[in-house]
Formats: structure tokens, C-alpha cells, sequence
């Protein structure tokens, strides 16, 4: 397959994404409105005339970003692109096309994470943005911190978002691969994150990398012994095998 | 839309579009296509007649690679499937059950994703094949917004963006008004006639194939019982020819002493003659009745229709089965 085709059927995944008007509005108030949000709470209900942006504002808002509500949005548009086709009963006419299932698979992870840049990245310059016109006595995050966290949230959530799209994929199933994946970000995985007796079962889970890659401490986040190097492993173990396992149902199913 | 261009082998239409070969599909215990031997000459409108659930879309789906073949083999336009399933499919269109498409997004952007994983060769084909299917109008409408029959000739279209050799059409009138189907007909025939194309139609409706191809094949529960030209099968049965006299009754024990006549019915003030099938029967018998001294006022032949000869061979199927 050349690479003009493999980038208008990455261009088509992306169309498909940013036309979906609820999975897009869905995002962009998870990712956004939750910044707003946040940083519009923080400033009404201040104690003392303490300023809720600057550095402590910019953490919060990176831990917003990273760790609690963005994912989510990254799983939306993950889940999307993982089962939509499948959902419409359109992949059954891209597979007549007599093209690859594995190259339609494969195209849906660069058109989610194209998305999921533009929103996290909108998010990120609401949070930023907040973060300087709240500052008032408080320091503001160097030009380095700003870089890092950008990356790390891109880092985070587009691994997020490729682990939604070969759940998606594997299950065929959008509501299912929300239900889960939500449900394992918010609840399953700080839970197990909290249970020091796992010791270091817990390096496995994408969070524990999340948090070991984070550019700055990250307000209550618990002690991750594990090194980057093996964080980095975790992580992309956790994409390769989401990604492999929805490239084998797509490739095995019937369409 | 062009007509089909010589990329290929000219050789290729003498070859006939699908071939298949003891096709079998088994799901468990249960046989949904057994042992299915069938050609389809290149360059028809091939009718795929049977009943509901007697196998067809299974049939096109692994003649498409969308399921599994159990047994036996299959080739589209010469490529055998499921090798060469990437060749062949690059010139085959297809419609499988109804079409699909992202209801959130234009008939043109829907046209632009297929486009997208056909080729770049596909893109110059959006804009003639809205115009051929009547669409270049509302091509930028959302498809929630398009009717039944719009959506089938945007699978029309969608199936034109690999300029096909072959067109498989799975029960493409479902569903359709009567003028939308009467459009859809008119539309194979062309594919057919005008540009050269074969399609392949599976149907239920015996009318619907009886006008729009030239060949048919029967199947039920899971088999092929028949297959050829519309001709041959409606001509098989032998020749029955309408007869009008004025003298009845000499007319009948004249035309009963014709070694070619198998059988003579008054039907309202008419006979209906059932001839063997021997070229000469129809002259015979206008001879025989005119040195019998009977006025012969109206000769007609006429043939069995492709739903008296789909009863008679099904009905035959049942005897043998009891």
C-alpha cells in the first residue's frame, strides 16, 4: 500500500471522526468545559484571596488533563473510530473494496489521535491560559514545564485513545468499550493504584506510567516505584497489545 | 462514467466473471450453500433467483470474502478467491444486502471515504458517478436525509468508483417505489448494454430477473437447481401456441393426430396447443389445420414465463424430495 493511500485512508478516518458531532461536542466538554469549569469553581470558592492559577493552578490543571477527565475524552473518540464502521455496517463495504482489514484497522489509530491532539491541545490552552490570568502573586510555570506537560497530556491520552480503539475494535461494541474503559480509568484504576499490597503488580497498570512520566509531582498522586524506562515499556505494551488484539478481530470477523 | 477500458487482458471477456466450483458453506451442522457449481459469462445481467433464505447472500459474501468458503473454489474475473481476493475486488463493486453509509456525513464525503481506500484512481469517479445515478444534485445533502432509493443508487454510485468489470447486486430493489425500481432496472440494463459490465442480481423476484437479465440461476435451500439463459429455461418446457378457429372441435381432433402436439386445452374461446420442441412444430400444425378445412383466425406462439418454469422445476424438486 503506498503511503498516498495510507494518508487519504488516515484523512478518511479523521472526516468520519471530526463529522460526528456527538462524539466531538461529547470531547470538547470533557476535555474543555472541565478546565473551565475547574479553573471558574476554583476562583469563586478561593478562601483568603488565595490565586487559583500559577504553578499550583497549572498542576491541577495538568492533573486534570492527564489523569482524570481528558482520558475519557480520549476514550470517546477512541471508541468511535475502534466501532464505528462496524456500528454503521459501513466496514462491510470497505472490506469489498478488496483492501487489507488490517490496513482499515490500522488507519483508524492515526485518525483518533489526530483528534484526540486538537482536543487535548484545546484543553491544555484553556488550562494554560487560565493558569497565567489566575496567577496573580504566584509563580508562573516555566516555558520547559509548559512544553513537558503538552507532551506529557498528548503522551497520555493518545495512548489512552489507541488502548479505546483496539478495545473498540476487539469488542465491536461502542457502548461496551466506554462502559469498561470509563470504568477502569475512574474507579478500577485508582483503587488498585491505592492497594499497597500489590506491590509491584501495580507497576502493569497504564496508570502507574502515567504518573511515573508525569513532568511535575502531581497533587495526591500515590509513590510509583517503577523506573521511566519500564513505565515507557508498560505503556506501550498496553498499546501494542490493544492494538494487535482489535487488528486480529478486525481481520478474523466476519463483516 | 466511462466504459470499462482495456487494463486487463482482453481475453478476460472471454472469460466468465464467476466461476465457482462445489462452493460450500457449512455454519455448524447446518449447510447454507452446498456444493454450488456456477458460471456467470462475462458481459450479462445474471439473475440469482431463489426464495428467501435459500442461500444467496451467503453465496455473495463468500464470493466477496466477507465469510469463510468451507469447501470447493471460487474465482471473480479470472483471480481466484480468497488469494487474489485484493486483484479481483479492485474491479468488482458490490452491494450487500442494503448500503450502509455514515448517516452524519454527505453522500459525497460517504463516496470520498471509499474512494480513499479504493485508490487514488478512484477520486476523478465521485463526480461522474453522482451524475450517473442521478445525485450530483444532492451529493452534499447529509445521507439521513436521503430517501430509500436515493441511498441504494448512492450504492450504485459507491460501486461505480472502481470503474467494475463486475457489479454484485444482493436484493438491490428492496424496498423500492415502483418507478424507483422501474430507474433501477433501467440503470443494470445500461451497466450491461451500453458500458459492458456484468452483473451479477440476487433476487426473489422472479419478475424482476425475468426483465432484467439474460441468465439465471436457480437455487434453493442452499442449491443450484438450474442455471442458463432466460431462452433456454423458458424454452426447455416446450412451445405452447394460441390458436383461434372457427370450427373447435375438428380443430382439436385434427391438431390430437399431430405427432407434434402433446397436448390441445379450450381455454376461454381459444386453444392452448402444447407443442414438443421441434422447429418445425408451429408450420406443421398451421398446415394440418388448413387442409383440415378450419378457418384459423390467430397463431400465436407463446413461451412459459420464468415463474411457470421456476414452479415446474421446484415443483419437480419436491416430488423427487417425497
Amino acid at each position: 500500500m503506498s503511503l498516498t493511500i495510507a494518508r487519504r485512508m488516515v484523512g478518511a478516518e479523521f472526516l468520519k471522526l471530526r463529522k460526528s458531532r456527538s462524539t466531538v461536542i461529547w470531547s470538547l466538554l470533557l476535555a474543555v468545559g472541565s478546565v473551565v469549569i475547574f479553573f471558574v469553581w476554583r476562583q469563586l470558592s478561593r478562601h483568603g484571596g488565595q490565586p487559583t492559577g500559577g504553578t499550583d493552578g497549572f498542576w491541577h490543571g495538568l492533573e486534570l488533563i492527564g489523569i482524570f477527565i481528558a482520558p475519557l475524552a480520549a476514550v470517546l473518540i477512541g471508541a468511535e473510530a475502534g466501532a464505528g464502521d462496524t456500528g454503521s455496517g459501513v466496514f462491510r463495504d470497505l472490506v469489498v473494496t478488496g483492501r487489507s482489514r488490517v490496513a482499515l484497522f490500522a488507519a483508524r489509530i492515526p485518525g483518533a489521535l489526530m483528534l484526540v491532539c486538537i482536543v487535548v491541545s484545546l484543553s491544555y490552552g484553556a488550562m494554560l491560559a487560565a493558569t497565567f490570568a489566575f496567577a496573580g502573586s504566584l509563580p508562573n510555570p516555566s516555558a520547559s514545564d509548559v512544553l513537558a506537560g503538552w507532551g506529557w497530556a498528548l503522551l497520555v491520552d493518545g495512548a489512552v485513545c489507541v488502548v479505546a480503539v483496539g478495545l473498540a475494535s476487539l469488542t465491536q461494541s461502542r457502548p461496551a468499550t466506554i462502559t469498561v474503559l470509563v470504568g477502569f480509568e475512574l474507579v478500577a484504576s485508582p483503587l488498585l493504584l491505592q492497594t499497597s499490597s500489590l506491590g509491584h503488580a501495580r507497576d502493569a497498570l497504564l496508570d502507574a506510567s502515567v504518573l511515573r512520566l508525569s513532568p511535575v509531582d502531581l497533587h495526591g498522586a500515590p509513590v510509583v516505584g517503577e523506573t521511566a524506562v519500564l513505565a515507557v515499556i508498560v505503556m506501550l505494551a498496553w498499546m501494542v497489545v490493544a492494538a494487535a488484539a482489535g487488528a486480529w478481530r478486525t481481520h478474523r470477523a466476519d463483516a | 462514467m466511462p466504459a470499462i477500458d482495456a487494463e486487463w487482458p482482453s481475453g478476460d471477456f472471454l472469460e466468465p466473471a464467476v466461476v465457482t466450483r462445489g462452493l460450500t458453506k457449512r455454519f455448524g451442522e447446518r449447510v447454507a450453500v452446498n456444493d454450488v457449481h456456477l458460471e456467470v459469462p462475462a458481459g450479462s445481467a445474471f439473475g440469482f433467483l431463489g426464495p428467501n433464505g435459500a442461500g444467496k447472500t451467503t453465496m455473495i459474501r463468500m464470493l466477496l470474502g466477507l465469510t469463510s468458503i468451507s469447501s470447493g473454489s471460487a474465482s471473480l474475473l479470472g483471480q481466484p478467491i480468497p488469494r487474489a481476493r485484493a486483484k479481483a475486488l479492485s474491479r468488482v463493486g458490490a452491494i450487500v444486502e442494503e448500503p450502509s453509509f455514515r448517516k452524519h456525513l454527505s453522500g459525497r464525503e460517504n463516496l470520498e471515504i471509499v474512494a480513499a481506500v479504493r485508490g487514488p484512481e478512484a477520486y476523478p469517479r465521485i463526480a461522474p458517478a453522482l451524475e450517473r445515478v442521478g445525485l450530483a444534485e444532492r451529493a452534499d445533502d447529509r445521507v439521513s436525509r436521503y430517501s430509500l432509493g436515493m441511498r441504494q443508487r448512492l450504492g450504485v454510485a459507491r460501486c461505480l468508483l472502481a470503474d467494475p468489470k463486475l457489479l454484485i447486486l444482493d436484493e438491490p430493489t428492496n424496498g423500492l417505489d415502483p418507478h424507483g425500481i422501474q430507474e433501477f432496472r433501467t440503470m443494470v440494463r445500461a451497466l450491461v448494454q451500453d458500458e459492458g459490465r456484468t452483473v451479477f442480481l440476487s433476487s426473489h423476484l422472479l419478475d424482476e430477473v425475468e426483465r432484467v437479465c439474460d441468465h439465471v440461476a436457480i437455487v434453493d435451500h442452499g442449491r443450484v437447481i438450474v442455471q442458463g439463459s432466460i431462452e433456454e429455461l423458458t424454452g426447455r418446457a416446450g412451445q405452447q401456441v394460441i390458436v383461434g378457429v372457427d370450427a373447435p372441435d375438428l380443430a382439436i381432433m385434427t391438431l390430437e393426430e399431430l405427432p407434434a402436439v402433446r397436448e390441445v386445452l379450450p381455454v376461454d374461446g381459444v386453444l392452448k396447443v402444447r407443442l414438443d420442441g421441434r422447429p418445425d412444430a408451429v408450420s406443421e400444425l398451421a398446415a394440418a389445420l388448413v387442409y383440415a378445412g378450419v378457418a384459423v383466425s390467430r397463431l400465436e406462439p407463446t413461451r412459459h414465463s420464468l415463474e411457470e418454469r421456476f414452479l415446474e422445476i421446484t415443483s419437480l424438486q419436491q416430488e423427487v424430495a417425497a
